[in-house]
């Protein structure tokens, strides 16, 4: 992952967030919704299904990001190209974080012996 | 070096022995005993060695009695006259066959074509369809990006043949890719010049005044020899030319009544072929460069189109070590251990004082980023003050109206010189400048970079655990199961990891050049399945194991490699990374829309994808007799295909496994 200047000020943020804020509850309905929504605006061409990221996005989930830093990624940003509300509401785009935030952690390296290199 | 033309002053002289008996195989046999160079560039500094091609000949099989008798006799119940106009004993192809056997040609790939009908002929009945045997390919395209596949491999350019009209216009695109990828190739375009014969219809639009004007733009040379001396020193030179860096693709035109008329008295002596020199970077440039790294806090190298060979490699190794220097290697060729403590992410340019560039296909963008805004602004990476040096052909390059060669930027040094050819004399030089304290700091260095290496070796294998059980199946998913297959044979990834998120060089220990193909150079599809073919073609002799991760736009436009693949008896293990659809064009499509503020909620498919139906991959090649299985999109699934598939690569086949995968 390449993680220009201005993303820096993001990660600030988002430790603040993840040290203050408080969980945000994800409603089974809002995740599936959600995932409806991550796969019509094609979140998933650069970030993948999972969230784990690609050649081109960085890995989004499991998030460690509260809503107000994922927001300011997408509508303002150095990586991606900058979604307006005009084309994603905040309503959805909050619920795409829902659906981001429920991707479970994958399984760790000690139970994946195919990754020992 | 001293040239080696051996005249075979020959062709008269034969002619004049044939009715006394002497065979024109035995008399070409005896007069290439003299010897021929025939040494690779690819091992620069190094004495030129010099190969007698006594045995290129012998291997023969000697003309039956029947051949006998249609050479020297004429046939029975022929009168001589017409024997004269059905006949031909002697036909200029023969010898323009003679002197690829000098140029000791592996194979050439082709697909059929009547301009070039005669040495066609020569090549599989004179010739013995041996050094060169012909490779057939099912679009030129195929047959151009596996002569570029094979030279990557093994140093030596394949000679790749053409219609000089409709072939070469076909092969285009794959000639522009080994011209930017400076990888050296001898396209040999038929054409018919002189209208005197040319046969109506079709040779007349199968023929031109200038036919490899098509692609004069990003090759280095090209000629349409018109007698059959002019043949032999245009490819004696050509080779020269073509291999000499920067190295490119060159062209020689086959006139058809060259390849088809009697060759009659003609002389026509093969020319030696010495090998030129790499260039080397001026001595006082280099001390001077020297001076720079040594005297640096935080000396970077970023190497590209560097390394020729395993050699190549190794001096690398030797320069980066000598001054404890991190490698940031962009893999346009294999050129640092990927698992070498030194070899390093990209970042570390932000850190240098001094940045050395070895061969860069772009320094301008290895220094500065531009982000893709309606404006276009610049954030230079490396400090302010870093001192840029940069090594390399680039700057000899002589052409214009193709834009490869990336945008300007002004370097503190700038060395023309092969940078492989270069390097010992910069270590050296390194070594020389360095006082005992700075050479007493190199262990602390190294003990930084090796932590350096550990961490992001761990931090690329974490990476890869996400999505692990997505399904279709992640990328890091994909070349983990593979290098499970692999990690015990002699392997070699015959494709560019970039579109999959570069998890092979992430992730495998790749420390041999011959594991590693680099890039297409020129960014055209249809250059992936036809380059790694013929990269699979140079490890066949070798019995190692080629891996190719096959995307599924690149394969669209050139299935018939599998083809070609499965007639050749080629081993190669394929597995698709198939992402169903043209990703890199989607991504923009949706770029644009954001900025547009408009249709981003899935109008990007249009134009862009493959499905609606979806492509059974599989399928295809199955149709074409290659072994093959899937489509798997459950991850489970993959590691135990690619097994089976593993089986009978190495039984000699090709295998094929369709895996549906995440975009990237």
């Amino acid at each position: 992952m390449i993680i220009t200047k201005g993303f820096y000020p993001i990660l600030g943020l988002a430790a603040i967030f993840l040290c203050c804020g408080k969980a945000i509850g994800q409603d089974s309905e809002d995740v599936v919704t959600g995932q409806a929504l991550y796969e019509t605006y094609q979140c998933w061409q650069c970030h993948s299904y999972q969230g784990q990221g690609g050649a081109h996005g960085p890995r989004i989930a499991p998030t460690l990001y509260p809503f107000e830093a994922f927001s300011q990624f997408v509508r303002r940003t150095n990586l991606m190209p900058a979604y307006s509300p005009n084309v994603l509401s905040d309503q959805d785009l909050r619920l795409i974080y829902d659906y981001v935030r429920s991707i479970p952690e994958p399984p760790s390296l000690e139970e994946i012996p195919e990754l020992t290199f | 070096m001293k040239s080696q033309d051996k005249p075979l002053s020959d062709i008269a002289e034969k002619k004049k022995n044939e009715g006394k008996g002497v065979n024109r195989r035995q008399f070409l046999s005896s007069a290439t005993a003299a010897g021929v160079v025939a040494a690779s560039v690819t091992a620069p500094n190094k004495a030129i060695t010099q190969e007698s091609t006594e045995t290129s000949h012998a291997a023969i099989t000697p003309p039956s009695a029947q051949q006998e008798a249609m050479e020297y006799d004429v046939p029975v119940g022929y009168s001589a006259e017409e024997a004269e106009q059905y006949f031909v004993k002697n036909p200029g192809s023969d010898f323009m066959v003679d002197v690829l056997k000098e140029l000791k040609f592996d194979y050439i790939t082709t697909n059929p074509g009547s301009s070039f009908r005669g040495i066609h002929e020569s090549i599989v009945n004179y010739g013995g369809n041996k050094s060169p045997e012909l490779i057939e390919a099912t679009h030129e395209e195929i047959a151009t990006a596996m002569a570029h596949g094979y030279y990557k491999i093994t140093g030596r350019p394949l000679a790749m043949l053409a219609h000089g009209t409709v072939g070469l216009q076909h092969a285009a695109m794959a000639v522009y890719n080994a011209w930017c990828d400076r990888s050296p190739m001898v396209i040999l375009a038929g054409n018919h010049l002189d209208v005197a014969h040319r046969r109506p219809g079709v040779e007349w639009s199968h023929s031109a005044q200038d036919c490899v004007r098509v692609i004069r733009d990003y090759i280095k040379w090209d000629d349409s020899p018109v007698s059959l001396q002019h043949f032999s020193e245009s490819m004696a030179r050509a080779y020269k030319i073509a291999m000499t860096p920067p190295m490119g693709p060159v062209a020689i035109v086959l006139e058809g009544h060259l390849q088809e008329a009697e060759l009659g008295n003609q002389q026509a002596p093969i020319p030696g072929m010495t090998p030129t020199q790499p260039p080397s970077g001026d001595t006082n440039a280099v001390d001077e460069a020297a001076r720079w790294l040594v005297e640096a806090e935080n000396p970077v190298i970023v190497v590209d189109l560097m390394a020729h060979d395993q050699e190549g490699v190794e001096r690398l190794v030797a320069l980066a070590e000598a001054l404890q220097a991190p490698v940031v290697n962009q893999f346009g060729r294999m050129n640092f251990p990927s698992n070498h403590y030194l070899s390093q992410a990209a970042n570390v340019v932000a850190q240098a004082d001094v940045i050395l560039g070895l061969e860069l296909y772009d320094t301008w963008g290895t220094i500065n980023n531009m982000r893709d805004r309606v404006h276009k602004d610049v954030q230079r990476r490396a400090r302010p003050d870093a001192r840029v040096i940069d090594i390399g052909v680039k700057d000899l390059f002589t052409k214009s109206n193709y834009q490869s060669f990336q945008r300007y930027f002004s370097t503190d040094l700038s060395i023309a010189g092969d940078a492989q050819t270069t390097l010992p004399g910069l270590t050296e030089a390194v070594q020389s400048a360095m006082s005992s304290a700075r050479r007493a700091s190199n262990p602390e260095r190294k003990a930084r970079w090796q932590a350096a290496h550990i961490r992001q070796r761990e931090q690329d294998r974490d990476w890869a655990r996400y999505g692990w059980n997505a399904s279709p199946v992640s990328t890091g998913r994909l070349y983990a199961e593979l290098w499970n297959v692999v990690k015990d044979k002699d392997w070699a990834l015959v494709s560019d990891d970039g579109q999959q998120n570069r998890w092979a060089r992430r992730l495998w220990p790749i420390d041999k050049h011959y594991q590693w193909i680099g890039r297409s150079g020129g960014a055209g599809l249809g250059y992936g399945a036809p380059s790694a073919l013929g990269a699979a073609l140079a490890h066949r002799p070798e019995g190692r194991i080629p891996i190719n991760v096959q995307r599924d736009g690149d394969m669209m436009y050139v299935p018939g490699t599998f083809w070609t693949a499965a007639h050749h008896n080629i081993p190669m293990l394929t597995v698709t990374h198939d992402n169903q659809g043209y990703h890199q064009e989607f991504m923009h499509l949706q770029r644009m829309a954001a900025r547009r503020q408009r249709g981003v909620d899935g109008s990007s498919w249009i134009g862009n994808e493959l499905r609606n139906p979806e492509i059974d991959l599989a399928k295809v090649v199955e149709g074409m007799g290659v072994w093959s299985e899937g489509p798997y999109s459950n991850p489970k699934d993959i590691g135990p295909a690619i097994a089976r598939a593993l089986d009978v690569v190495e039984a000699g086949e090709p295998a094929f496994v369709h895996v549906q995968t995440q975009p990237r």
